[in-house]
């Protein structure tokens, strides 16, 4: 609950909220396949601005000159907290923010083959799957970059810089299966098509390694 | 045992010298740092919780290396209040000191005998339910400083305490200090030299990154003995005109006389008679000494 209070504000959930409505309001979609592509990129954007702060608030209310006095497994065990707290509650907005477009724009179901539900629940399952970890990947990373520079602008810019390079169609050249929004860029007339896994497979490896090298960057820069 | 510094120097990337060269022992108890603004108090206090690394020079903490590999060891026996600090708005009192104990890897239970008990020290006990950034500057730093004590840290460093208190309150803030000092080292930063004559017995006085002064309270007053002198004018040019010569520690209108307080070497070029150094003399005295080749 302390926790929660610390790195969920008021501030932060009003932010998030108004942000998947007007999302929802001013992005077109016309089928429902479509909305986990018109969610995925600016649910990165999100992600990013949202978790910069996990660590860097405490440099900047300079509570960060004790922390450096706790033991060095509390204090990252903190910040993972902090971090999950904050994924759990970006990825309630994103399951919500999906039946956003539902009932605001009421998109044509585009079937999978059998029955249009049935299907419906299979797409969103996917979509859940892929945003859980885009939304991971851009917070841990945000994060660390924070964490690194002290400084959470630095941290939004730098995921900036990568979002701008990724989600573009020279990142899609570039990177294919394996680009950071790999789902987003996915062929949508080809439902068995899961290549787009590799590029999630990538976001999960760069998070992986950026969450083990968080306790040094911590360490150094304190 | 206690805290040694040696030959330590502090230059920051702008090439700005915060600490110079300086050579300190903190022995065990209540031990006062009195300085200017900038005289290099904060920093050397970073370098002492480990914030900082020095330039060159060593520090040690009762015989312990300060270096990275035993820091973790350093920063356990550790306390620090620093001088700005914005403890979570969000939090209430309790929750806040209980989040930092969490944090510390206090046991539960032990926290909380201490959160209650820092509280009653601190008369705050009424306002643990509110929530931080709701109290008051004076009553925030409080909070800071039972933080600062929840892990009963062999050395305590705090970084003017009593700022933002009422006279009751700093008098009640010196006093648990003092308490705590006891078998512990306390490092009491301030520039207010009543709380340290309150309090101390030992203290270092900084300037420009160097120790001027480390030693006993007395014997620096003792320093300054037969350079405080009591001048007494009822014309203004004559007022003006030893001010610009000497050194003024205080003036007071005594009737229709000007009474200053003079800080000279020699006895000032007119009617004067030497009085007793309190302790601000005695720091205006070692702080605008000439040094000595």
């Amino acid at each position: 609950m302390r926790e929660m209070k610390i790195s969920l504000t008021f501030q932060k959930q009003a932010y998030a909220v108004f942000f998947v409505i007007i999302l929802s309001l001013v992005r077109g979609v016309s089928y429902s396949n479509e909305i986990g592509i018109a969610l995925e990129a600016p649910m990165a954007i999100l992600a990013f601005t949202f978790c910069a702060d996990t660590y860097t608030q405490e440099i900047v209310s300079r509570r960060s000159e004790i922390w450096r006095l706790c033991p060095m497994k509390k204090r990252i065990y903190f910040i993972c907290r902090r971090i999950v707290i904050q994924e759990i509650f970006l990825l309630t907005v994103a399951a919500a923010s999906y039946g956003l477009f539902f009932l605001l724009q009421n998109p044509i179901i585009y079937g999978m083959g059998q029955n249009g539900l049935e299907s419906e629940i299979c797409q969103f399952f996917v979509y859940f799957t892929a945003i859980a970890v885009t939304l991971g990947f851009w917070g841990i990373l945000s994060n660390l970059i924070s964490c690194l520079f002290r400084n959470m602008w630095v941290g939004i810019g730098g995921c900036m810089v990568l979002w701008l390079m990724t989600n573009s169609v020279i990142g899609d050249r570039i990177f294919g299966a394996w680009n950071l929004f790999s789902y987003s860029f996915r062929n949508l007339e080809d439902s068995s098509d899961f290549s787009w896994i590799y590029g999630k497979i990538v976001c999960i490896c760069i998070g992986i390694l950026a969450m083990a090298a968080l306790p040094e960057i911590i360490k150094k820069r304190g | 045992m206690g805290i040694k510094i040696e030959d330590l120097t502090v230059t920051f990337r702008n090439n700005v010298t915060a600490v110079n060269h300086a050579d300190l022992e903190i022995p065990k108890g209540m031990f006062g740092l009195l300085g200017e603004n900038g005289a290099g108090k904060t920093t050397l206090m970073r370098v002492l919780t480990t914030v900082l690394s020095p330039t060159s020079g060593t520090v040690t903490l009762d015989g312990i290396l300060y270096s990275e590999k035993n820091f973790e060891k350093i920063r356990k026996k550790i306390g620090y209040l620093p001088q700005e600090i914005d403890l979570y708005p969000g939090l209430s009192v309790q929750e806040c000191l209980e989040y930092m104990g969490d944090l510390s890897g206090i046991p539960r239970q032990i926290y909380r005998e201490r959160i209650n008990y820092y509280l009653e020290k601190t008369n705050l006990s009424e306002q643990r339910r509110k929530k931080m950034k709701q109290l008051s500057g004076g009553m925030k730093r409080r909070v800071g400083l039972i933080q600062a004590l929840l892990n009963e840290p062999e050395f305590l460093i705090v970084d003017e305490p009593t700022t933002g208190l009422d006279p009751e309150e700093r008098i009640r803030i010196r006093n648990l200090l003092v308490d705590f000092s006891e078998g512990r080292t306390v490092l009491f930063s301030t520039h207010v030299v009543e709380d340290l004559v309150a309090t101390c017995n030992q203290l270092a006085v900084m300037k420009n990154g160097r120790f001027l002064y480390s030693g006993n309270m007395k014997e620096l007053l003792e320093q300054a003995r037969g350079h405080i002198w009591i001048c007494k004018t009822k014309e203004e040019g004559t007022a003006r005109e030893l001010e610009k010569k000497y050194h003024v520690s205080s003036k007071q209108y005594a009737g229709d006389e000007l009474r200053m307080k003079l800080i000279s070497e020699t006895p000032p070029q007119m009617e004067c008679s030497p009085c007793e150094a309190t302790l601000e003399d005695a720091y205006i005295y070692i702080t605008n000494k000439e040094p000595q080749l």
